[in-house]
């Protein structure tokens, strides 16, 4: 059969939660192009709280085992092409043609990555890499490496390296480039508002970080030591950068140079380091290749990581029974995705009350929430939902 | 040289059952249903494949499908991405190589 009431495309924690409400009224089936399902949700570990851990993949294991077996699932299947018509949607696959009657678009975040000399020799990958390699696939990215990016997800990343027993031997600066403005100053507001280096207060960077770098601060920047600091075991260096990545075959140093306060680059201060594997890390942004093929305007939006396809706060598009959740509605926490793909659930089997309190815990989530990925990311919402209030 | 990570401060011990695949025809062991890309570093191999044009290595880079630099030829199946693509028992991946040029020449590939 290959007709559903609604298809859903990412098996992620958005598609499965959305997965998980409609089961029980409608047939429905959920696609995903990786091998397992989850999405990058099997990645995710750490600590929340004193002793209380987010484990991504017992999530997912959880989130799995609550679908009923008459739900079908298709991974290890690309979606090559969405077309809508007569209020139905066609889904050509890697598996088949299917055909629905709503669709859920629940697709998720990619890494950006900034390029520099040498990030094309094998052993340069993403830190999102070398964190499936690690907590999913529990194979090593190699034995010492260098994360180049100072920010949320690289700092949660180096942790996980080092509960799996991998040496982290510098996390600094990327080269300064026309596309790449990465400077101390705000490498050093990502340090100040992870606080007192407790695992937890780490990862409440964002909303509540300091808006601007203080006189105090500002001293701190002069005084930050040219060599870097250890904090919670790791080494970071926020007046270093990473010129360039060197080996034959594969990687095997960095040559660093150091920086004055302002990021600029000291002659005759280079220093290689030694290392098997080097993690990019340049942020997250929306993947939307699916939703732009439809017929829908999508509008940048610099706090939620780039382009997401213009939506309501209740998850629907400017085309009827389409739905978005998740990542691709912009970079958020694996807790609000799993609320917005209830939400958009609940939109489609129209049950008001509960749409009501998802609208609520995803409020005080996002006020809450222990990993924000950007400061303005509450700006960055209300501007998207006037957007959607002009443009509909 | 990498290694699995058998043991875990925080996830625990994690068992894996190894089965034989093949890699430019040599015998190599992975863990069942594991990606080729998990498989073939936990051997130490980073090269996954040399590229068309200039001929030099790449390894796996975005390890979740965006990238496609890891794209490896499976059961004589050119461009799967291997970071996609679990093993199984007696699987039968090639590395592709660097293009043959119209006027330079260069050295053909039997699963071209």
């Amino acid at each position: 059969m290959n007709h559903f009431d609604t298809i859903i495309i990412g098996a992620g924690p958005a598609g499965m939660t959305a997965g998980q409400v409609l089961q029980d009224s409608q047939n429905i089936l959920i696609i995903d192009e990786y091998y397992h399902y989850g999405g990058r949700l099997l990645g995710q570990l750490y600590e929340e709280t004193k002793g209380k851990w987010w484990n991504g993949i017992e999530i997912a294991q959880k989130l799995y085992s609550d679908i009923s077996e008459k739900v079908s699932f298709k991974l290890g299947t690309s979606v090559y092409n969405v077309e809508h018509r007569n209020q139905g949607f066609d889904v050509y696959t890697t598996s088949g043609h299917f055909q629905s009657n709503y669709l859920i678009v629940s697709t998720g975040g990619k890494e950006k990555s900034t390029p520099l000399p040498g990030w094309d020799l094998p052993g340069v990958m993403t830190v999102g890499a070398a964190q499936v390699l690690t907590n999913f696939q529990r194979v090593k990215p190699g034995n010492k490496g260098v994360i180049i990016g100072i920010n949320p997800l690289s700092m949660v990343i180096a942790l996980e390296l080092g509960y799996a027993y991998i040496d982290v031997a510098k996390i600094c600066l990327p080269p300064n480039n026309l596309i790449n403005e990465a400077a101390p100053k705000r490498a050093l507001e990502t340090l100040i508002s992870l606080g007192n280096s407790a695992p937890s207060k780490f990862l409440s960077f964002g909303s509540k970080m300091a808006e601007k770098v203080t006189p105090l601060q500002q001293l701190a920047l002069q005084l930050f030591p040219k060599k870097g600091v250890h904090a919670l075991g790791l080494p970071i260096s926020i007046k270093e950068r990473v010129m360039k990545i060197n080996g034959q075959h594969k990687v095997e140093s960095v040559t660093i140079q150091k920086t004055n306060a302002l990021g600029e680059i000291i002659e005759g201060t280079e220093k290689e380091i030694e290392c098997d594997f080097v993690c990019i890390s340049d942020g997250l942004s929306p993947v939307n290749e699916v939703t732009s093929l439809l017929d829908l305007k999508h509008v940048y939006i610099e706090a939620l990581g780039g382009y997401v396809p213009l939506h309501h706060e209740t998850m629907k598009t400017e085309i009827e029974n389409l739905y978005v959740a998740g990542n691709i509605t912009g970079i958020e926490n694996a807790k609000i995705a799993m609320l917005q793909g209830r939400l958009a659930a609940n939109q489609i089997i129209k049950n008001n009350i509960s749409s009501k309190e998802i609208l609520e815990a995803i409020a005080y989530e996002r006020q809450h929430a222990k990993v924000t990925f950007h400061k303005d990311l509450l700006q960055g919402r209300n501007t998207l939902q006037s957007m959607w209030m002009q443009h509909s | 040289m990498t290694d699995r990570i058998l043991e875990h401060k925080i996830l625990g011990k994690k068992e894996q059952k190894l089965v034989p695949f093949k890699w430019n025809g040599k015998t190599y062991y992975g863990a069942e249903g594991e990606s080729i890309t998990a498989a073939l570093l936990a051997n130490d191999i980073r090269t996954l494949r040399y590229h068309e044009k200039d001929g030099s290595g790449r390894g796996l880079y975005c390890n979740i499908g965006h990238c496609s630099e890891c794209r490896v030829t499976v059961e004589g199946k050119r461009n799967q991405r291997a970071c996609l693509t679990p093993i199984y028992k007696n699987m039968e991946i090639e590395q592709q190589t660097e293009l043959p040029h119209l006027i330079k020449g260069g050295r053909p590939h039997e699963s071209l």
